[in-house]
């Protein structure tokens, strides 16, 4: 458990402690302390503690954990870990060109406008399918992906815009900044997770 | 004397225990690493707390005052 959550905890722990004898004992709030004191037991902390709870558990969301802990996305953790630099999600997961506790967020957000609650709402979506819905035989994405969510980070970077196969055409690195050419194009980085041939792949040991 | 506010009891209690069941299902959700846990910590924590606090700002606006006979 995060300190942060720990914290919260003892908070959330406190605030119920001081609510149980405000509900035992009601008569202390006839005087001028304390009504003071249930103001700021029952109002002001239960939404401090709402505020902080729901904060944590929106940016606990975001964690590769979190994305992994429904079964249909297990082959997709294990894609993670593929022993094979042509595995663009593994190499960068394994290489931490993504922050590795934040593996699947950072990929699949959108950094336009109101990404993040785009996220949020396919995620709650998700969650409806995963308890409620029925799961797909195979997962899609919404919609192809944007070239716009790789260059968040490659855009400008030396390897990117230097790199030998970007420029041995004048007409690539411009057609792959306007999304005219996406980057996961047959033949460039087409090799994603391709959850499909994890049988036949060798493993990354490392950082378990 | 001051005037002493009459009948908060019950909605201070009622607020209360709302308000501690809401804590305890947000202190469980914490606990639980699930993708449920966020919808039962906003559905389930979040209206127990919102009905708690409802409950004691309702009990603060309509508690009759009266002045005790002296």
């Amino acid at each position: 458990m995060s300190p942060s959550t720990t914290l919260l905890l003892c908070l959330i722990l406190f605030s119920a402690v001081l609510v149980s004898v405000l509900a035992a004992l009601p008569g202390i709030t006839a005087s001028r302390g304390g009504k003071i004191l249930a103001f700021l037991v029952l109002f002001v902390l239960p939404l401090l503690c709402m505020a902080i709870g729901v904060s944590s558990e929106v940016e606990r969301s975001k964690s590769t954990s979190f994305c992994l802990s429904c079964h249909v996305m297990e082959p997709y953790g294990r894609s993670l870990r593929v022993d094979d630099p042509s595995y663009l999600a593994a190499a960068h997961f394994q290489n931490h060109r993504v922050p590795a506790d934040q593996a699947c967020y950072t990929c699949h957000t959108n950094y336009a406008m109101f990404g993040g609650v785009r996220a949020k709402m396919h995620g709650l979506r998700h969650v409806y399918v995963q308890y409620l819905g029925k799961l797909p035989q195979q997962i899609h994405l919404y919609e192809p992906y944007n070239n716009r969510e790789c260059l968040h980070c490659h855009l400008g970077a030396r390897s990117f815009e230097e790199g030998a196969m970007h420029n041995a055409d004048p007409d690539l690195l411009p057609a792959v900044k306007a999304n005219k050419m996406s980057c996961l194009s047959s033949g460039c980085h087409d090799v994603v997770h391709n959850v499909g041939q994890l049988n036949n792949v060798k493993f990354w040991k490392g950082d378990k | 004397m001051t005037p002493e506010i009459v009948g908060l009891e019950k909605p201070l209690r009622l607020a209360g225990m709302l308000l501690i069941f809401g804590l305890l299902v947000e202190a469980i959700c914490l606990l639980w690493a699930r993708p449920l846990a966020f919808i039962v910590l906003v559905g389930a924590g979040g209206f127990l707390c919102a009905a708690g606090i409802v409950v004691y700002l309702y009990s603060l606006v309509s508690a009759a005052r009266v002045r005790p006979e002296q």
